[in-house]
């Protein structure tokens, strides 16, 4: 027998440690829940922060966390949660149902800009999943295509073949599409950061500096767009297109 | 010479022009000249213009028990048209000597259109207070009840202000908001008095004030010994009034109309001192005329201190005193559309009515009206008891279990300084569907449905455990596992492509090789069959004979054995494109091979035509399908 390669080993290590940490973790996850419905909601956050500082990640955990915050009346930090769970689970409707009612809560009501339709329309179907489902349908609808195409290759019954054919063509182009919207998913969620405010109340300066003009004000929980990053400070954009530059200690990247 | 003429004219012009001024207005003090001590009486600036500013004297050696009061009267007077108006000015002071001695009284002053006016100065004297109390009657401006055109101002003024008064006491000069006080309105009097009636109540501002003591028919009079006097003191009016805000409050004066029986004085002053005492004396004066007066009260500061912030509970709507609480419903298991009672019942001491709501919430589904109250509620001197009852008429419309929430009412304890709240307890209802018309109704009409009522918003529920957990910052997108999943299969298919191109491939080899040996075939069979022709062995002939056709046609035209038969072989041979000359011969030999067996004649000679027909046909088909 030959030797097992070294990432082998690695793979197989990561997955048992993660089994044996895991059932640790979701006992915590049940105290906290336990914990968030008998109102002690300081103590579910504190106990899902474990959670999360010990390198696990789901929507659901960030989604309980933010409902946690959101009991206490931090609606920032709760904000900030439910879009860590929507970025992992972007079509989820408990997440965003929660994330709507939390944004009518903070102090700034920024009219978004506009999208055209056919561009809200891609933004919505990519949206329907998450990457990874995107990326797990695009793997089964490539096998499903490979088998319709040894199904058209092997048959010598001519339906079977015909079947077998447009069969795999179909799931080709599916899978196709499935990896395009995955890619498009993941490319967004690589490239564009976005940070939700921190602080109360913050002016927005027109370049990376203390003294410079004052352009607008905005509020705690306020979601904005990094675009560029300067000694100290993010250049951001906020949903209605305007730009300016803010501290970077009064924002929170999601 | 001159000069000094003209000047002294100017001084003399100046000096008549004011006197004759002087003469027109005037601002004259009056007031008795001897008092005894401890006596009351009255000092008296009347004024006959229309004038501001009064600037009152600094009077010493005296108590100021009041003033300056002011009150105007006027007139006019027509004589033979000319019309003249007078007006007068009064300004009273109510003062009291303290000690026996000669006081001056500086002059006080007004001003009129722009001009300063000032009055005579007085001089008192004060004796030592005699014992009669006749004495204190001497002398004044006292004038009788229609007395003449003195006007009746001048009357209500008049009098010995000591003879009658009015004073306010209240229980407690700096209750707590929403504590209730009583004030208490005396009259203190020493000539008999009639016919008393408020004439102005105060108007109580910012406070609630419930009529506590019902206007008193009979005055239940005692007597007070004020200053070694003795009065008879009466209760006129008991009010309780409880602060509706903190801060200082002042409650303005109560008026009171009266008449009073007052020893009538003539006024005869002859200048003799002793017919003045003779004819002063009681023994003349013995009549009494009636005054009537007018009593004002002294107003009432009070202090209200406001109710501490700390604990107060959130229901908390100004109740203060000390209360109990109790509610109930009738009935606990009712049908739709029936009414169900929801009764609360707060009593005890402090300001009750003030109670306006309960603090209730109930069912969505349930038809709720505004509370019937109705209090009882007992006024005694020491303040305000009784009971407020509300009264919430329900009709339960939907079937199912309802809660009532518990219903909380808060107060302020005096007694123990601090907020307290009661709760009832928590109503549950079991309501059944009622039978009758009403539900069937509901029921077929449709018009009874009703959009769902929102009663509150909030964001969904957690969610609960066993979800997975995924090291943070893994994608199964892009990562190892995916392409590999992507690219396995695909290999896999590339695998499967490969064989399966290799095993047609083997296959088809075969095919050629038979096509390749067919003929080879043939012609071992058909040797052999020449053999068995030599021995003289017929069946095994027609048998090798036999194979060789039926094989070579397999083998040449990948036919199964199983599928060969006369039909299919003509049918692959002109598929072939082979010439129909051919294909006839070709079965037309077949069909001999069959025949010839049994066909009469020579075996030998069958034998050696069939063995060349066979071996000629096979010649001319692989000529024709080279």
């Amino acid at each position: 027998m030959k030797p097992m390669k070294p990432i082998t080993i690695a793979i197989i290590f990561l997955f048992g440690a993660l089994a044996a940490f895991s059932s640790g973790e979701q006992a915590s996850i049940a105290t906290a829940n336990k914990e968030y419905s008998a109102g002690s909601y300081q103590a579910a956050a504190d106990l899902y922060q474990k959670v999360v500082d010990a390198g696990y990640a789901s929507p659901e955990l960030f989604y309980n966390m933010g409902n946690s915050y959101f009991k206490m009346n931090d609606y920032a930090r709760a904000i900030l949660w439910y879009e860590r769970a929507r970025r992992l689970d972007p079509g989820n409707e408990d997440i965003n149902f929660n994330l709507n009612v939390a944004n009518t809560k903070i102090s700034d009501k920024i009219e978004p800009l506009p999208e055209l339709f056919y561009k809200r329309w891609l933004i919505a179907l990519v949206q329907v999943f998450s990457v990874d489902t995107w990326a797990a349908m695009c793997v089964c609808l490539f096998i499903g295509g490979l088998l319709g195409l040894v199904l058209y290759i092997a048959s010598r019954v001519l339906i079977l073949r015909k079947i077998g054919f447009w069969f795999a063509l179909g799931l080709f182009v599916f899978s196709f599409f499935a990896l395009a919207f995955a890619w498009n998913g993941y490319s967004f969620s690589k490239s564009t950061s976005e940070a939700i405010v921190f602080t109360p109340t913050i002016t927005v300066k027109s370049s990376p500096d203390e003294k410079s003009t004052d352009l607008f004000v905005i509020h705690e929980g306020t979601k904005v767009r990094l675009l560029d990053n300067i000694s100290g400070w993010y250049e951001i954009r906020i949903v209605n297109g305007s730009v300016g530059w803010l501290p970077k200690n009064s924002l929170e990247k999601i | 010479m001159l000069k000094r003429f003209i000047f002294s004219f100017i001084v003399f012009a100046l000096v008549a022009a004011t006197t004759c001024y002087a003469q027109d207005i005037r601002l004259t003090g009056q007031s008795k000249q001897v008092v005894a001590v401890g006596e009351t009486f009255t000092l008296i600036y009347t004024l006959n213009a229309q004038g501001n500013g009064f600037r009152g004297p600094n009077i010493q050696g005296f108590d100021m028990l009041s003033g300056p009061n002011t009150s105007t009267s006027s007139s006019i007077r027509s004589v033979n048209g000319n019309t003249t108006m007078s007006i007068t000015y009064t300004f009273t002071y109510l003062l009291q000597a303290t000690r026996e001695g000669t006081f001056d009284i500086p002059a006080a002053s007004v001003s009129v259109n722009g001009k300063q006016i000032t009055s005579n100065t007085l001089s008192i004297k004060v004796v030592k207070n005699p014992n009669s109390q006749g004495t204190q009657y001497q002398g004044s401006g006292n004038q009788s009840r229609g007395g003449g055109g003195g006007g009746t101002q001048a009357a209500a003024n008049a009098g010995n202000p000591n003879d009658v008064f009015i004073k306010a006491f209240a229980s407690s000069s700096n209750p707590l908001q929403g504590e209730g006080i009583v004030v208490t309105y005396k009259i203190y009097f020493k000539v008999n008095i009639s016919q008393p009636y408020i004439s102005k109540l105060p108007s109580f501002s910012g406070f609630w004030s419930p009529n506590l003591a019902k206007e008193n028919d009979k005055l239940q009079q005692s007597t007070e010994v004020i200053d070694g006097v003795q009065y008879t003191v009466a209760d006129i009016r008991k009010i309780a009034l409880f602060p509706l805000k903190s801060g200082r409050l002042t409650i303005d004066p109560l008026e009171l109309t009266c008449v009073a029986q007052v020893k009538k004085q003539s006024k005869t002053k002859t200048g003799d001192p002793f017919f003045d005492d003779f004819f002063n004396d009681s023994f003349f004066n013995s009549g009494v005329a009636n005054v009537e007066k007018t009593l004002k009260s002294n107003p009432v500061v009070i202090n209200v201190q406001p109710l501490p912030e700390a604990g107060k509970p959130a229901d908390f709507s100004g109740a203060v005193g000390s209360f109990t609480f109790h509610s109930e419903v009738d009935k606990t298991r009712v049908k739709t559309n029936e009414a169900v009672t929801l009764k609360c019942t707060v009593s005890g001491k402090g300001n009750i009515q003030l109670i306006d709501k309960m603090n209730v919430s109930f069912p969505p589904d349930f038809e709720s009206y505004d509370p019937k109250v109705t209090s009882d509620v007992q006024t005694t001197g020491a303040g305000i008891s009784g009971s407020q009852v509300f009264e919430y008429l329900l009709i339960p419309r939907k079937a199912g279990k309802f809660n009532i929430k518990p219903i909380t009412f808060s107060y302020f304890d005096l007694e123990k300084r601090r907020y307290i709240s009661l709760s009832s307890p928590e109503f549950s209802l079991d309501v059944e569907k009622g039978s009758g018309e009403s539900g069937a109704v509901m029921t077929y009409s449709g018009a009874n449905k009703e959009e769902i009522k929102y009663i509150g918003s909030d964001i969904r529920h957690i969610k609960d455990t066993g979800f997975p957990l995924v090291p943070a910052g893994s994608r199964f997108f892009n990562s190892m596992g995916f392409w590999a999943l992507m690219i396995c299969p695909l290999l896999l298919f590339l695998v499967f492509l490969v064989l399966w191109r290799k095993l047609a491939a083997r296959r088809s080899d075969t095919i050629l090789m038979k096509n390749l040996k067919a003929t080879k075939i043939a012609r071992r069979r058909l040797q052999k069959a020449e053999q068995f022709q030599k021995a003289g062995q017929q069946d095994n002939f027609y048998i090798a004979i036999s194979q060789s056709l039926w094989g070579y046609l397999s083998d040449k035209f990948g036919i199964p054995m199983a599928e060969l038969s006369i039909d299919s072989v003509h049918e692959a041979l002109v598929r072939k494109n082979v010439s129909e000359a051919i294909i006839s011969q070709f079965i037309e030999t077949l069909n001999n091979t069959e025949f010839s067996r049994f066909a009469p004649g020579e075996k030998n000679v069958n034998m050696e035509r069939i063995y060349n027909e066979a071996l000629e046909i096979i010649t001319k088909m692989e000529r024709e399908l080279r």
